[in-house]
């Protein structure tokens, strides 16, 4: 048993200790929105915020976010209005779109910390988070646009 | 606006039709409705009824219309631009039209490039499906023009269309399609169309602009489903053991662990595997790691090696005595080498390499008691395929099969086979548990499991005569069928021509009287399947680099080199030449090289310039230029992404990636080991796709294969060694470089 909040709403989860945060949410909570890519931390389709900080969620033993607050794409925004989200429909950034949820959530808290990141500081914020369809420069292009209108 | 509707339930297309009261349509062989009426004249029909003039468009009362797309979506975009394609020709305004995937296997439906399967490969889709959109949305256009002069009481002739609307200039009416539709009074008969009636380009309102995809917003919130999303009541989750070796099948299962681990509630052994089935997945993917088994020792696969494949492979390329299966000839290559005044030869390899979609495979299977009649969820390529692998898998007939086509995590071919052996995972776990069953792969498993892109060795020879004109290329592919594993059924009816194999060896680029590609087949050494590309990724390092290796030889410009060999092709020159201004291909610049390769893509063609430099060693990629002619562009921006995204994939491939297998094992495991190209490791990428006046063709594989030979040839002009190998990994360039040979 865990407990914790997740997009805001307080929850107890029936799980091992040690299940990955990403099937808990996943399939326990069917918040399908977060992506199971390698499992081993590489690819970043799994990114959370834990208490705000980017996280793996595959590599998170369920155990470890007792008592915090975790948030998914799902709690992003209600209604696809974060900036980020904005912008990556205004970029059209998503391609077969697995990794864009990770990528998303990824961003999110360079430009809680930054509101003005410089195009090096993307690359290396976002350097975790793997896209095969080669949606890169897009990526950074929505990032850039969402810190210009946030 | 809702235009994704994926997921369950899916109504079958006919279903729909008959439980649309009063009118009852018959779908003919050629994909359009022959009849209409059955009892009541379909002028008489309640007017709630939809209209649906044809199996691709229906126009509902209140103004929404239904568009059918006979393809599936895997980030390439075809389900946006394809039906678009029928609402321009419709006049329709695309806010109100909704897009379903056909979910069934019916040919009427079918991409005739693929035997009228549903098939979404080869980057077809726009191309094949163009001229029936055309038709469709013409078709219906007419019959609501018809109704509606009725209607309003006046000549056709004086009535336009547009975003959903009929208007009556003249008397300043205008009726909405809805209300059109509303109001019935339809011909009895469905008119036929003419291309006369096509809607001229220059009026396009859609076609040709940045209609953004409809899958992208759903794609930045987390509500796109994909195939692992899918939740069925009651189901279990299934984690497999699979056998390291293709071939092999388990002989003893130790699952006494497994079955202590809580949440595990059954082991099943699958004829390659062994499936720990369990309420959770995470339960599943505890009790597979307890898992003892002893597999079977019999497999010719053992082995199998990858350094040895390429050797023999090479041994069989340039044993000119081994006569291969001619995919592509022009004059005689034979006779034109013979009487050569100069002949070049080189031999070129290149290693596997794996899909990497970033969605592990997975299917859900629900399977009937009695193991005749099946409901799969899965991202598939092909719908048709997937429930004739499924309905062969349980020995019944294909209508037994429901299919629910989910959006895909990444394709590039890796879900393309008639047996998909995901989806026989599920189906026999369910069949196993009599319940509803998500098999999920971890990334380990779909790489053990993997089907590469095929391993290959090519030998090129290449001749000119006295007064230095190039007059013949042979190129000889040694490399196994894939279309074999792909689909038996294929590969007999192919008469050896092996399209996956040889693509991009036939030669529609340059003016060479003399050529010929032809098939030496080989035994393959791991598992194969089409990649991104096809053939083309390795048959184009080949030719490619060659073509560079001959410009050198006469000590020529590769760039003018080409332009001459393509003089009777003035579509490619301007490619080249688009490509050669953006990169300033005369100026020189200090320390660094630019290299050049085109690679078509059926009929699309490209260009890409490379610039590198090499320090320490290392070798640097700084920039590189592409430039795509597609025909026709529907959709610029998206056109422009998939282009930069072959790049960006060929930059991985040819700098990063390869697939070892090791007796018979794959030596690779996860992203830790089989690393793709990062953000961080990106060079500059400049992309141009030119919108010409021939017919659109695709751009979803446009692009990929240029990047290894531009590297290649880049390397060669900076530092004089020539590398014939791909990948161009760091161990590859800095050995090559070392001793001067490639």
């Amino acid at each position: 048993m865990a407990t914790f909040d997740i997009n805001g709403k307080k929850i107890d989860v029936n799980a091992e200790p040690t299940a990955p945060l990403l099937w808990v949410i996943r399939e326990h909570l069917k918040l399908t929105g977060t992506k199971f890519g390698c499992g081993i931390g590489q690819c970043g389709t799994c990114t959370v915020h834990i208490d705000g900080e980017s996280a793996f969620s595959c590599l998170t033993p369920v155990a470890a976010v007792e008592g915090k607050s975790i948030t998914t794409i799902e709690g992003l925004s209600p209604d696809s209005s974060h900036p980020l989200q904005k912008a990556w429909i205004a970029e059209e950034v998503p391609q077969c779109g697995y990794c864009q949820s990770g990528q998303i959530m990824r961003a999110a808290t360079l430009l809680a910390e930054n509101k003005n990141p410089s195009r090096d500081e993307i690359v290396e914020h976002m350097n975790s988070n793997l896209c095969r369809c080669g949606t890169y420069s897009r990526i950074v292009k929505a990032v850039q646009r969402a810190a210009r209108e946030v | 606006m809702t235009k994704l509707r994926q997921g369950p339930p899916h109504l079958d297309r006919r279903e729909f039709i008959k439980s649309t009261a009063g009118i009852t349509f018959a779908i003919s062989a050629t994909g359009f409705i022959s009849a209409c009426t059955e009892g009541e004249p379909v002028a008489e029909s309640p007017p709630a009824d939809p209209l649906a003039p044809n199996i691709w468009v229906t126009i509902y009362p209140d103004d929404r219309i239904q568009i059918m797309y006979a393809g599936t979506e895997m980030g390439q975009g075809s389900m946006t631009a394809t039906p678009l394609i029928l609402a321009e020709h419709l006049d329709a305004d695309w806010d109100n039209v909704d897009v379903e995937t056909v979910a069934v296997h019916d040919t009427a439906f079918g991409n005739f490039v693929f035997a009228n399967m549903l098939y979404t490969a080869g980057s077809t889709n726009v191309f094949a499906y163009f001229k029936k959109m055309q038709i469709a949305g013409t078709q219906a256009r007419k019959m609501l023009v018809a109704a509606a002069a009725s209607q309003l009481g006046v000549a056709e002739e004086e009535l336009t269309t547009e975003l959903s609307n009929v208007v009556h200039a003249a008397s300043g009416r205008k009726l909405s399609y809805g209300e059109i539709v509303s109001g019935g009074q339809f011909p009895a008969e469905i008119p036929e169309v003419d291309e006369s009636e096509f809607k001229r380009p220059a009026d396009y309102r859609y076609l040709g602009t940045d209609v953004m995809r409809i899958d992208v917003p759903s794609k930045v919130n987390g509500t796109a489903e994909y195939g692992i999303d899918v939740q069925v009541p009651g189901m279990l989750f299934a984690a497999i053991r699979r056998t390291p070796v293709e071939g092999e099948r388990p002989v003893e299962v130790d699952d006494s662990e497994t079955l202590k681990v809580a949440g595990v509630t059954n082991v099943v052994t699958l004829p390659n595997g062994v499936a720990v089935v369990g309420e959770t997945v995470e339960a599943t993917r505890t009790g597979k790691d307890k898992l003892k088994i002893i597999w079977s020792e019999e497999s010719r696969f053992r082995k199998a090696n990858t350094a040895e494949q390429l050797q023999e492979y090479g041994v069989a390329a340039e044993d000119l005595s081994i006569s291969g299966t001619p995919w592509a000839e022009t004059g005689d290559v034979i006779e034109a080498l013979a009487g050569a005044d100069e002949v070049v030869s080189a031999t070129y390899t290149t290693e596997p390499v794996y899909h990497a979609q970033m969605e592990p495979l997975n299917a859900t299977a629900s399977v009937s008691e009695d193991g005749k009649s099946a409901e799969i969820w899965v991202g598939t390529q092909t719908q048709s395929l997937s429930i004739l692998g499924a309905a062969q898998a349980l020995e019944t007939s294909p209508d037994k099969i429901t299919l629910h086509p989910l959006t895909m995590g990444g394709g590039y071919g890796r879900r393309s086979p008639l047996r998909q052996q995901y989806i026989d995972d599920a189906l026999f776990v369910s069949l196993a548990v009599k319940k509803p069953v998500k098999v999920i792969w971890s990334r380990e498993d779909d790489i053990e499991a993997g089907k590469f892109r095929t391993a290959a060795t090519q030998h090129m020879r290449g001749a000119f005569d006295a007064e230095g004109r190039l007059v013949a290329v042979h190129h000889r592919v040694a490399a196994p069928t894939i279309l074999e594993t792909m689909n038996p059924m294929r590969w007999e009816a192919a008469n050896g021509k092996d399209v996956i194999t040889m693509l991009g060896s036939e030669n529609t680029t340059y003016d060479i009287p003399n050529h010929m590609a032809e098939h030496v087949l080989t035994d393959r050494g791991s598992r194969v399947l089409a990649w991104r590309g096809v053939g083309t990724s390795y048959n184009k390092f080949a030719m490619e680099s060659f073509i560079d290796e001959l410009a050198k030889s006469r000590g020529a410009d590769p760039f003018e080199f080409r332009m001459q060999l393509c003089h009777k092709n003035p579509r490619m020159q301007n490619v080249l030449q688009n490509v050669a201004d953006m990169a300033e291909w005369t100026r020189p610049r200090e320390g660094r090289m630019l290299g050049l390769a085109v690679s078509g893509y059926h009929r699309s063609l490209s260009a890409g310039i490379v610039e590198i430099s090499i320090d320490d060693g290392q070798l640097q990629v700084h920039k590189f230029w592409a430039v795509g002619d597609p025909g026709f562009v529907v959709s610029p921006s998206n056109s422009e992404a998939q282009v930069e995204g072959n790049i960006v994939m060929g930059l991985s491939a040819a700098l990063k990636e390869r697939i070892t297998i090791e007796n018979g094992r794959v030596k690779q495991s996860n992203f830790h080991d089989y690393p793709i190209i990062r953000m961080a490791e990106l060079p500059e990428i400049e992309t141009k796709v030119l919108s010409t006046e021939y017919p659109a063709t695709g751009v979803g594989e446009l692009g990929l294969a240029m990047v290894g030979p531009a590297i290649a040839n880049a390397i060669a002009t900076l530092t004089g060694v020539r590398i014939r190998h791909l990948p161009l990994t760091p161990d590859v360039v800095s050995a090559a470089i070392g001793s001067g040979t490639g």
